[in-house]
């Protein structure tokens, strides 16, 4: 049946939801009565501790009974995978940011759809973002690399999702507290302009390889002021691993103590994310839309998520090492303390993430020789500066470590 | 401690896989009517002419090769930031004088990478 109008889509949609409801029991009783049984095994592995099977069975018939798994639950690693340090919790961040981000750049610069799409404030504005992807056909260009061009989404999520892993939300709250956190994290960030060329090598087109190379060039040069002026942060915490660093400015912020360090770091890190001014691997006047051009409908959509996931888990970097992380006033009832840390870290990260999104209302973009100029020639200077500063800042002992 | 490296590929996998249902929900619903325009690459609206992997001027290639060089040292120093308190000032001493040395060839390959003219 081919769509030709909203009708015939909605259409669409229901017939496979009636099919799939029909079907469903063939799959559903089968789960009921063989896998489950066997499965419940298996949560017992994943539920470590007092929990057993016939808790679980029991939970099934009284919901008032599963609040204790659930708290068990929670302290598993499964848990701070998928859902709060981890996946879901930086995927509603990403959506959240991107409906801010519309809303800011609509207020700036007068747009009209996520201002008042759905009757507060615009909230149906990313729905509708979402429902169009969706039903969007997706079209993978005649001579692309199509095992490479189906990977990239993917490839993209995957880094994203990694770097999630070591970013602190709380002391209790990170999925991996390594000793040698930073260091991983900017042997995941070394990724990005991998999958950026790979997108812009496999579509096969003239955009996107322009677009990859701009990224290769542009992230390359900008790793380096961003390692070096992460390392007066190590210097002075005398550690790499990311809740020591936090730990480290309990008493006093690290972005008083190194506020050229800081800047080095956002302007590299604003680089590192091709976010206006630096932007050149997706100028839309010269290359439409750089590496991702060739994408369509939600080839794209997951790409630009896992933009989005990333974006958050280096402005979620930038507060752990500059801003202090999770520390500040107490504002919940004392019993509430990692509540409490858990809000001053959304708060700090949101707040860097809205000031990399106001240049993107107000700034023009650089030129690509005046980038790479500006990266290599003043921020990998500042950095070394920087460096220097946090020496002298040890040997005088200011900071307490 | 344990190593926990694992945790870092499992949250990587898990976003993945995550993803997957998205990119499989619209091959189900969305239509499907493939044309070879639509397949071309997209050039704004022109019949697209020549190979899609061009050959071009790579004219800030030097700063490729600079970063090949600089990201090792940068973690070279990294190894020394950390343990600046345990070795003391004789060592401190020694980077400074190593990061006095890489300026020079440093000023000369950027003074060499700006130049156009020769890339």
């Amino acid at each position: 049946m081919p769509i030709e109008n909203f009708e015939d889509f909605i259409k669409r949609v229901l017939e496979i939801v009636f099919w799939v409801l029909v079907f469903s029991p063939l799959v559903i009783f089968p789960l009921i009565f063989i896998v489950l049984p066997s499965m419940m095994g298996l949560i017992g592995i994943m539920i470590p501790g007092p929990i057993g099977v016939n808790d679980i069975l029991a939970a099934l018939a009284d919901p008032l009974k599963s609040i204790p798994i659930m708290t068990e639950f929670m302290k598993t690693d499964f848990f701070k995978i998928a859902v709060f340090p981890g996946f879901t919790w930086a995927a509603l961040i990403a959506t959240g940011a991107i409906l801010i981000e519309r809303k800011l750049l609509a207020k700036m610069q007068l747009r009209v759809g996520p201002l008042y799409a759905g009757k507060f404030e615009g909230v149906l504005q990313p729905i509708a973002d979402l429902l169009k992807l969706i039903a969007k056909e997706i079209i993978i260009p005649r001579r692309a690399d199509k095992l490479a061009f189906w990977c990239i989404p993917f490839a993209a999520m995957a880094v994203g999702g990694a770097l999630l892993a070591i970013v602190p939300v709380s002391k209790q709250w990170v999925v991996t507290n390594l000793d040698v956190g930073l260091v991983v994290a900017f042997a995941i960030m070394s990724f990005f302009p991998i999958i950026a060329l790979v997108a812009g090598w496999a579509s096969n087109s003239k955009y996107p390889f322009l677009g990859g190379l701009r990224a290769l060039h542009q992230m390359v040069s900008y790793e380096i002021p961003l390692l070096l002026s992460a390392l007066g942060v190590a210097v002075l915490a005398g550690s790499l691993n990311l809740v020591k660093i936090v730990e480290t400015q309990s008493s006093i912020p690290f972005l008083l103590v190194q506020p050229l360090g800081a800047i080095v770091f956002f302007i590299a890190l604003m680089a590192e994310l091709e976010r206006i001014p630096f932007d050149l691997p997706e100028a839309e006047p010269e290359l439409v839309a750089g590496w991702m051009t060739e994408m369509s409908g939600m080839l794209f959509g997951v790409t630009q998520l896992a933009v989005y996931v990333k974006f958050y888990a280096l402005a979620g970097l930038f507060t752990t090492l500059y801003l202090g992380g999770w520390y500040g006033p107490q504002i919940l009832p004392p019993e509430m303390a990692e509540a409490n840390a858990v809000i001053w870290f959304t708060v700090k990260t949101l707040a860097v993430m809205v000031l990399m999104m106001v240049p993107r209302g107000t700034m023009t973009r650089i030129r690509i020789d005046l980038m790479l100029k500006a990266g290599w020639g003043r921020l990998l200077f500042l950095a070394f500066v920087n460096i220097f500063i946090a020496i002298v800042v040890v040997q005088l002992g200011i900071v307490p470590r | 401690m344990s190593a926990g490296f694992e945790l870092i590929l499992a949250l990587a996998g898990f976003a993945a896989v995550a993803a997957l249902p998205t990119i499989i929900i619209p091959l189900i619903i969305a239509p499907k009517r493939p044309s070879p325009v639509k397949m071309a690459p997209f050039e704004c609206g022109q019949v697209p002419a020549g190979e899609g992997r061009v050959h071009f001027m790579m004219q800030y290639y030097a700063y490729l090769l600079m970063f090949v060089v600089f990201d090792v040292i940068a973690m070279f120093l990294y190894a020394w930031g950390v343990s600046s308190i345990g070795v003391g000032m004789p060592a401190t001493l020694i980077i400074i004088a190593f990061m006095a040395i890489m300026f020079v060839p440093m000023g000369y390959a950027l003074h060499l990478a700006a130049r156009r003219d020769i890339w």
